[in-house]
């Protein structure tokens, strides 16, 4: 275009170069707030699940301690069509979960006899957690455990293996009683190597795994004992959890003076208590702090 | 050619014999008057650049996180339109896709073709381009249609865990990249279209 300028045609001026801050300051503040929001992204790891029931992209989230530390940002099936593997974006100040020995697993509601456990996922949806690994490398694969650790919440403590004849009522997660408080849990069960009877292996926590000697007695306190005679009936049970999923009770002799017990100790379950044996009044001390307190619900501190 | 100069605030009409008059104040306002709005070019280009760099967080950073009956989501633009496709509410859809992603990049390209229509000094179209930019003038006031949702969900939906709403950084991004692209339309000079015209119109006259 070169036409001859006309005299009465007003030049525009030579820029004006302030005007030009404004998409400089646009572009620093765009470039900084997508910065931002990668800086606050950790890493992401994968995790293999046998079942991908329920976990959604962009919806799904980790959870630890009771706080989002991740989002599941992808699910999909793995190469051979046998898994699911759901990769999931950490959060930053979560990226110590990437470690090769954190457990991570699946929460769905789930309602048994030993009580009813995550409950809130039927709102919420399925949920994943974690329980960090204490040390490992930093790792990126991880296969996810099939079903929730039993030791999720009390990482304390101290495993005994008992002998019965059946394995009657004692499921996993079964509660373990002293002086019918709940000390412990059943954690699992199988035959013996020679399949002439169960082995019941429980976990009691710190400090009640002091409460067992080698000369402590335990029994099946499952269920509801009941006695008619000539005097009246005497109807016995623990707690209403262990008439339901069965459970187990200790004793330890008053007088005991036996060393607690090596780890291949095997201990006998009877089938019910001697009348001695709830008798038994040991002193044995343990260092429980004020936090250990069992409250009932109602006591509890309105939130 | 009889050609005229109008002062901006009074629309007094004085003989064009500029640039005698040029950023002089008129005689009957006093407001400086001005054959052009100085610099509509660059403002322009200035804030439509603005705009532009805007438009990519706003596009890339969620705007806005719900939680309802528990679930919580997060969402851009885009997967906020193509959440609402995804539940059929595909009418929804269409108008947030249009008023938030569609309108934004129309009205920068619109700008761009004004501005360079100005810059090349291009007689051809200058009717078209007019009508272009009183489009583009009246769309810019319906792009904040998101924003306003946002603000208003936000202070309407706060039942803790059953349904939160809260924004996100990218609408404020896409707030700033809305306000930026109204003043480079407000900064144009609609008026720097038809310049060529006259020039040729003027050419015309003195040339035989």
């Amino acid at each position: 275009m070169s036409h001859p300028p006309a005299p009465t045609i007003v030049r525009h001026r030579r820029s004006l170069p302030l005007i030009w801050v404004v998409p400089l300051v646009a572009f620093l503040v765009g470039g900084w707030l997508i910065a931002r929001s990668y800086r606050e992204r950790g890493p992401e790891i994968t995790i293999r699940f046998q079942n991908g029931a329920g976990i959604e992209e962009g919806k799904t989230i980790l959870e630890h301690k009771g706080v989002a530390v991740g989002t599941v940002e992808n699910v999909q099936l793995d190469e051979k069509h046998d898994s699911v593997l759901v990769k999931v974006r950490l959060v930053k100040n979560a990226a110590y979960l990437a470690r090769a020995d954190s457990e991570f697993w699946l929460v769905r509601p789930e309602i048994g006899f030993s009580g009813i456990k995550g409950l809130d996922t039927l709102f919420t949806g399925a949920r994943l957690k974690v329980r960090p690994g204490t040390g490992g490398q930093p790792a990126t694969e991880f296969t996810a455990l099939r079903r929730a650790p039993l030791l999720e919440t009390s990482g304390r403590g101290r495993s005994f293996v008992l002998r019965a004849d059946r394995l009657g009522a004692l499921n996993s997660g079964a509660p373990v009683f002293f002086r019918e408080i709940k000390v412990g849990f059943i954690e699992a069960h199988r035959l013996t190597p020679d399949a002439d009877g169960v082995l019941v292996r429980i976990r009691i926590r710190t400090p009640y795994d002091q409460l067992v000697h080698a000369d402590t007695k335990f029994w099946n306190s499952g269920g509801v004992s009941v006695k008619v005679g000539l005097l009246g009936a005497e109807l016995r049970s623990n707690s209403l959890e262990s008439l339901v999923t069965g459970g187990i009770s200790f004793a330890t002799p008053s007088a005991s003076n036996s060393a607690p017990v090596t780890d291949d100790t095997e201990f006998l379950i009877a089938d019910e208590a001697d009348k001695e044996w709830l008798k038994w009044k040991p002193k044995i001390p343990i260092q429980e702090s004020v936090e250990d307190w069992e409250t009932t619900p109602e006591a509890e501190p309105s939130r | 050619m009889d050609r005229t100069l109008h002062c901006h605030a009074c629309t007094l009409a004085l003989p064009e014999a500029a640039p005698a008059y040029e950023a002089t104040p008129c005689p009957r306002c006093g407001t400086p008057l001005r054959r052009r709005q100085p610099h509509a070019v660059e403002r322009s280009a200035a804030f439509a650049l603005a705009g532009l760099f805007m438009l990519v967080p706003a596009n890339v950073l969620p705007v806005v996180s719900t939680i309802l009956m528990g679930q919580a989501r997060t969402d851009t633009i885009f997967s906020s339109a193509l959440a609402l496709y995804r539940d059929g509410l595909w009418g929804i859809a269409l108008i947030v896709f249009t008023a938030s992603i569609l309108v934004p990049l129309l009205k920068l390209v619109s700008l761009g073709c004004l501005l360079h229509a100005v810059r090349t000094r291009s007689a051809r179209r200058s009717r078209g381009l007019t009508k272009l930019y009183a489009f583009v003038k009246f769309i810019g006031r319906w792009s904040m249609l998101d924003v306003f949702l946002v603000a208003f969900l936000t202070g309407a939906v706060q039942f803790g865990s059953l349904a939160t709403v809260r924004p996100e950084p990218g609408v404020i991004a896409f707030a700033a990249a809305v306000v930026l692209t109204v003043f480079a339309t407000e900064s144009f000079d609609p008026r720097l279209l038809w310049d060529a015209n006259i020039d040729l119109a003027h050419d015309r006259a003195i040339t035989p």
